[in-house]
């Protein structure tokens, strides 16, 4: 994994999540990969190490349990691969 | 002997349009007096592109620059030639808001954020990327656009900002990448860019 990918069901829960992050770990704000959806959408971008901190921050959180993904993203361009971390 | 001017006090551009009253006058040698570091910055932007050399002497808060004309200088009336859009020149962006478009402020900043990321990521990068009024309290306020920044400034890219904006906000000294510009270089990058994308 290069870095984790947190996507969003809707724009409202990833501005919310960044509320629960923020202070926590860190992350920056980045575009929905098209590998992973052709909607435009709000995603967060966080170092490998820190997806499972902002999973269990997420998971505590008012956040519903379907509102996130973690993604596992790994290489760019065509070789990128974007896998749900479980 | 050279002549003094005294632009201390004066904001920007002042300075900067003193200085090259001078020069548009023909004066080869004469020394400027400002009290403040982004003037400091623009009169060593307009020396060097007038043909002049600028040396900065400090005492007491006041800056003191002695230009004094070189040989090897590009034509004095460049700036007065007429401007032309060459493709090559490249395409500039400005960012004239620290949001995207108009609406809810806290999507807006996070549609900025996002954009920046993609733009530095992308291979079809602008020239320039030019910041004024409320836009400059992204390159001296927000930690990761900075980051975007300093990446695409290392790909080559010329992130001006406003000195004028930066101080009426208060942050000059939070700027944390990019230079603090003038009207007259942003104006510049506009005029020569294949196209300017306002964000």
């Amino acid at each position: 994994m290069d870095y984790c990918l947190i996507a969003f069901s809707s724009s409202s829960g990833a501005i919310q999540a960044q509320r629960v992050l923020k202070g926590h770990v860190a992350f920056q704000t980045m575009p929905v990969l098209r590998e992973i959806s052709a909607s435009c959408g709000i995603a967060l971008r966080l170092p490998p190490e820190s997806a499972e901190e902002a999973a269990a921050l997420l998971s505590g959180s008012e956040l519903r349990p379907g509102e996130f993904t973690l993604y596992a993203v790994t290489g760019q361009g065509p070789g990128l691969t974007a896998e749900p971390i479980q | 002997m050279s002549r003094i001017i005294d632009a201390k006090g004066k904001a920007c551009p002042m300075p900067v349009m003193m200085a090259k009253e001078a020069i548009t006058a023909g004066e080869e040698s004469f020394t400027v007096l400002v009290d403040n570091r982004t003037a400091v910055g623009n009169l060593q932007r307009l020396a060097s592109n007038q043909g002049y050399d600028a040396a900065v002497s400090e005492a007491d808060g006041v800056f003191s620059l002695a230009f004094t004309k070189t040989g090897a200088a590009p034509a004095p009336q460049a700036s007065a030639a007429p401007v032309q859009a060459a493709p090559g020149e490249g395409y500039a962006i400005f960012v004239s808001r620290d949001i995207v478009g108009s609406g809810d402020h806290e999507l807006g900043t996070n549609l900025i954020r996002m954009f920046f990321y993609t733009l530095a990521q992308s291979d079809d990068l602008p020239a320039s990327i030019l910041f004024m009024n409320g836009g400059v309290k992204l390159p001296a306020g927000d930690e990761q656009v900075i980051e975007h920044l300093k990446t695409l400034i290392g790909k080559g890219v010329e992130v001006l900002v406003c000195g004028t904006c930066l101080n009426y906000y208060g942050i000059a000294d939070q700027l944390g990448a990019g230079t603090a510009s003038n009207m007259y270089d942003i104006l510049t990058k506009m005029q020569k860019a294949s196209k300017v994308i306002t964000v």
